[in-house]
């Protein structure tokens, strides 16, 4: 390799240092590797700005911020305290139940939206209902945290992960929907029975206490229905754009910022008001990322680093997506799984290449998601949701130590990494 | 005016802010020197249900008997817990500071209440924002 592609290696070898141990803000870490890279030439303003596998992934961004401004809207019509507490008393607040229809609520929101929102909305209705219940409140935070991630898996806009495998992949919504949503309801079945083992000391039930659940009143949750027609409609259209994508020929980027904006101007909300919402920090350390990762493939240190993996997989391809799908998971576990998919994502693009570029070396991108995905319920910091949900734990006076969560996602991530393997290969090979 | 310690029991802190319509009390040390001020809306904070404060919207669902009970979250509490980590810059005055200083001085901190101490740093008196409006304003 040149003097060249070795500084870019060092430069981004210290700068992924730094966030994954967070000892400055990952956006700082971020948009300072890629600022170092631009200055001393390492990539330029064409490849950085202009190319979608050497620089910012446009798509990624413009994804993420719809999302962000669909997710800023819906957050305020107070569909998710709604759902949850009209769940609670179906379920009569019998304790695992609670916990299951919470779960599978979470799931299926961390499918449509993303997971940090979710758990957001998702955590300080629990607390409410497990308050109520005076049943402990830990198990069930972390049971919705561990389905978040696992739901999250199921669809391209899910998981952040996801959204930069379907673009460097070129795979649709559909493909998502086709290839990893079925696992994911197994997956979930599998995890109702786990957590029905793992945490069976939360399910104390208390009919006495019952009654404090059914007189919670979930429809004064709803203050403006207009506002939440409007955007659950809006979502349909575009969960439909993204389904009828072989029709519409629109990207899924285009899908997602049109409706975010259409939602936007339809709620009449206060657009500064929503556009706080949206995570721009989260959006420029995408761009610092990719523009990082984008010197390294300019510079052929991922194409050097393909050509290792291709020698090491020595054209076994389940051999390499088992390889992908644990050291992926273990990854995922101790750092980001964002940072982590961003730089795999091109050296999987040319393993994929290597490996015949045919239909069934594809299964290398759905082992990347599924590792990348549910290793982040292995551990505390595994995953952004986790570090959400054990923030939105301590405030309320329920601490969630590291450990308390990390012996639940361990075994959770060993078991759904486990049925991931049958699956995959009864499905590719 | 009255004060409050550390080891003040939170409710008995509320009651003084209820019973005399006070916006805050002032937080003396051991050697009855003020050490910070609580503002009202603090006992409120941790009075109200962090989810509450997390998510508003539940505080609309929460019924009404279950709505009135909620300032017993401040049972067994004592006013060292309603107190920030970071304790805040204590607005103080001299017994000669003029309307102006104290205005100045409550304006910057955003604080309701200014305790206004002698040398030595002992409290000799506080002023509130309603004297110090009522002082200001013609009648």
């Amino acid at each position: 390799m040149s003097a060249q592609a070795w500084l870019a290696v060092a430069i981004f070898v210290i700068a992924y240092g730094f966030i994954a141990t967070e000892k400055i803000h990952r956006v700082a870490a971020a948009l300072g590797g890629a600022a170092l890279m631009l200055a001393l030439g390492l990539t330029d303003a064409e490849h950085a700005f202009f190319s979608e596998h050497a620089g910012i992934d446009w798509n990624v961004i413009f994804l993420l911020l719809g999302m962000m401004l669909v997710v800023s809207v819906l957050k305020r019509t107070g569909i998710f305290e709604y759902v949850a507490i009209w769940a609670a008393k179906r379920a009569k607040g019998l304790p695992f139940r609670v916990m299951v229809i919470l779960c599978l609520i979470t799931a299926f929101a961390s499918a449509l939206l993303d997971n940090v929102t979710t758990v957001l909305l998702i955590a300080p209705v629990t607390i409410l209902v497990c308050e109520r219940l005076g049943v402990p409140v830990a198990p069930y935070l972390i049971a919705e945290v561990l389905a978040s991630n696992i739901g999250g898996t199921a669809t391209l806009v899910g998981d952040p992960p996801n959204i930069i495998i379907a673009s460097r992949a070129g795979l649709s919504f559909n493909d998502f929907l086709v290839y990893l949503a079925p696992i994911v309801l197994v997956l979930l079945v599998v995890f109702i029975g786990l957590i029905r083992v793992l945490f069976r000391k939360a399910f104390v039930y208390r009919p006495e206490r019952v009654a404090e659940v059914m007189a919670l009143r979930e429809r004064d949750a709803i203050r403006d229905v207009r506002l939440l027609v409007v955007s659950l409609v809006v979502l349909a259209v575009i969960m439909a754009a993204f389904v009828l994508h072989t029709v519409l020929h629109l990207e899924p980027s285009v899908v997602a910022i049109v409706g975010g904006l259409l939602l936007l101007a339809l709620s009449r909300l206060d657009a500064e008001d929503v556009a706080k919402d949206v995570e721009w920090p989260t959006l420029a350390f995408f761009a610092g990322l990719f523009i990082m990762v984008g010197a390294l493939v300019a510079n052929d240190v991922i194409g050097k680093l393909a050509d290792a993996a291709v020698d090491l997989t020595g054209g076994r391809l389940w051999f390499a997506t088992m390889l992908l799908l644990w050291v992926s998971a273990f990854l995922s576990a101790i750092v980001d799984n964002i940072p982590y998919v961003a730089t795999v994502s091109p050296l999987v693009s040319d393993l994929v290449e290597a490996t015949g570029g045919d239909g069934a070396s594809s299964v290398l991108w759905w082992s990347l998601a599924l590792g990348a995905d549910l290793g982040g319920n292995a551990t505390a910091v595994g995953a952004s949701a986790n570090v959400v949900v054990l923030g939105i734990a301590e405030r309320s006076g329920h601490r969630i130590s590291f450990w308390q969560f990390t012996r639940y996602g361990l075994v959770v991530t060993f078991v759904t990494l486990l049925v991931c393997v049958p699956y995959l290969w009864f499905r590719f090979f | 005016m009255p004060t409050v310690t550390l080891a003040t029991p939170a409710l008995e802190a509320s009651r003084l802010l209820a019973q005399q319509n006070l916006p805050g009390l002032i937080v003396l040390d051991d050697q009855r020197r003020p050490q910070t001020v609580l503002p009202g809306t603090q006992v409120l904070r941790l009075a109200v249900p962090r989810y509450c404060q997390d998510d508003p919207t539940l505080a609309r669902v929460v019924d009404e008997p279950h709505a009135d009970l909620f300032l017993q979250a401040l049972d067994a509490k004592t006013v060292r817990e309603l107190l920030p980590a970071q304790p805040r810059e204590l607005p103080v005055v001299d017994g000669d500071a003029t309307v102006l200083e104290v205005a100045a001085v409550m304006a910057r901190m955003r604080s309701p209440v200014v305790a206004v101490v002698a040398e030595g740093g002992r409290m000799i008196g506080a002023i509130t924002l309603d004297n110090l409006l009522d002082r200001m304003l013609p009648a």
